[in-house]
């Protein structure tokens, strides 16, 4: 078995797993659709600022979606020990990391996949419609967005999830180290949105993806290099 | 045993570079407050400028250390780098959170505005956070090897990410104006008795941290003996009761 193969594996368990317990599945739709609502009381009444700040609500929900996701991918493996046979397992360390990496992408993306037609019909903004630019290819690029953004917090999040998994008060603690890290994250994914949904301006969104791509290029690089260092069996 | 009071004693040449660091700093004050000449816009409000910049470089310098012992302690696994480390990663928290600080006081009367989300100032945040978190690792961990890498890794993904922070707060305030005033002095050329000035206000902050590093590294080192030495006892009281309860 090659270490492709390791990755897709580990990715298929962690999948699976939750496949059958659901337990991420519930707790990110439930919490995300709460964040958007609660958002949607802080903005008041004004339509307007109701649907600039749709955008901007949606990656906070997924943000926040996130934390829970990565933590829960590694909880699930303290138990009996699965953590240590997982990590005793001979494949680099960093085939565990992408595993849990593309199980994560993968359920983050889906959830920003069905919150985005939920915070533009809650907000009142016109997802594809509104600019000159086909409705169709202003959908396909929010979705681009959606997944370059999705990978730059999984990225983080599951590097730090790994980092505090065994460590005393992690649900606080997790947030507290990921945020300051994805903040160029959230900000270009929350410009590119904005760019598309507004005014449907691709050429805008076009810059802020790239940059989005580049931060995810890097940080990706980082995070592989460093994480034999994060966890310890 | 070691005597921990003994070597917690500075040496000599310590205290005189330390009370020379003091004399160079009143002198860099008095040459902030009595012979810069005053800013044709901002008036005698530019001498919080000397205190305020010189302190900005050098919290970027001792985190950016941070990092560079942290990933020298993941490549060599010596304790010393960690010490190394912590003690570049205080003076780092600690100068950037005067940064914020004299960044305000001189922000309030000079743009009537305690915080602007300035990429310089949103960085700056954004530091404080990141040191924040790299000192809560650090004191969740016991076993000094694993609290030395996790929190070198901390600090380099914490250093990596300041420049796509400062360039994604940069980008946000250029592709989309928001009300907030560049304070990033881009165009404004500099009297050259303010620049001299500066200059030697940065290099006495740099004397400051190099004063700070070497007090805290020897108390580092005196820590890690500590430590070592009570866990050594501890594996000795632990075996022996194992001898205990075989016979």
């Amino acid at each position: 078995m090659n270490d492709l193969h390791a990755v897709l594996w580990i990715a298929r368990k962690d999948l699976l797993q939750e496949s059958r317990s659901k337990a991420v599945t519930v707790a990110t739709v439930f919490f995300s659709a709460v964040t958007l609502g609660v958002l949607a009381f802080a903005f008041g009444e004004n339509p307007l600022l109701m649907r600039e700040g749709a955008m901007g609500a949606l990656w906070v929900a997924l943000a926040f979606a996130g934390v829970i996701s990565a933590a829960q991918s590694w909880q699930a493996d303290l138990e009996d020990g699965a953590l240590e046979a997982l990590l005793a397992w001979p494949v680099p360390r960093a085939a565990v990391y992408l595993g849990k990496l593309l199980a994560n992408w993968g359920l983050m993306t889906v959830l920003g996949f069905v919150l985005l037609p939920i915070a533009g019909g809650l907000y009142g903004a016109a997802i594809g419609g509104g600019g000159e630019a086909a409705p169709a290819l202003v959908v396909s690029a929010l979705l681009g967005v959606i997944a370059a953004g999705t990978l730059g917090f999984a990225l983080i999040a599951v590097f730090y999830a790994g980092l505090t998994a065994n460590l005393r008060a992690r649900e606080s603690l997790l947030p507290v180290l990921m945020f300051p890290v994805v903040v160029p994250i959230l900000l270009a994914a929350v410009r590119a949105s904005n760019a598309l949904v507004g005014s449907g301006d691709l050429d805008l969104a076009w810059a802020w993806l790239r940059l989005l791509v580049g931060f995810d290029l890097v940080y990706a690089v980082v995070c592989l290099v460093l994480f034999r260092f994060v966890v310890e069996a | 045993m070691i005597d921990a009071a003994a070597r917690l004693r500075r040496p000599l040449w310590l205290r005189i570079y330390l009370g020379i660091t003091l004399l160079l700093f009143l002198t860099a004050a008095t040459f902030a407050l009595v012979f810069s000449p005053r800013d044709v816009t901002q008036g005698d409000l530019i001498r919080i400028m000397y205190a305020h910049v010189s302190v900005a470089w050098i919290s970027f310098v001792a985190v950016g250390l941070t990092a560079v012992f942290g990933a020298l302690y993941l490549w060599r696994g010596k304790r010393r780098d960690d010490v190394l480390a912590v003690a570049s990663g205080e003076m780092g928290l600690f100068f950037a959170s005067l940064t914020i600080i004299g960044g305000m006081t001189y922000s309030k009367p000079t743009l009537n505005t305690f915080w602007t989300w300035d990429a310089k100032l949103t960085l700056t945040a954004i530091m404080v956070a990141l040191m924040v978190g790299y000192f809560i690792v650090r004191g969740l961990i016991d076993d000094p090897v694993r609290r030395g890498r996790v929190s070198a890794v901390v600090a380099i993904v914490a250093a990596a990410s300041l420049p796509f922070n400062y360039l994604a707060a940069e980008w946000f305030r250029t592709l989309h104006p928001a009300k907030s005033v560049a304070l990033d002095g881009s165009g404004v050329t500099m009297d050259p008795t303010m620049l001299a000035v500066l200059l030697f206000n940065t290099a006495v902050a740099g004397l400051i941290y190099l004063g700070f590093m070497i007090d805290r590294v020897r108390l580092g080192r005196v820590e890690a003996a500590l430590e070592e030495e009570r866990s050594l006892a501890a594996t000795h009281q632990a075996s022996a009761g194992k001898e205990v309860v075989r016979v």
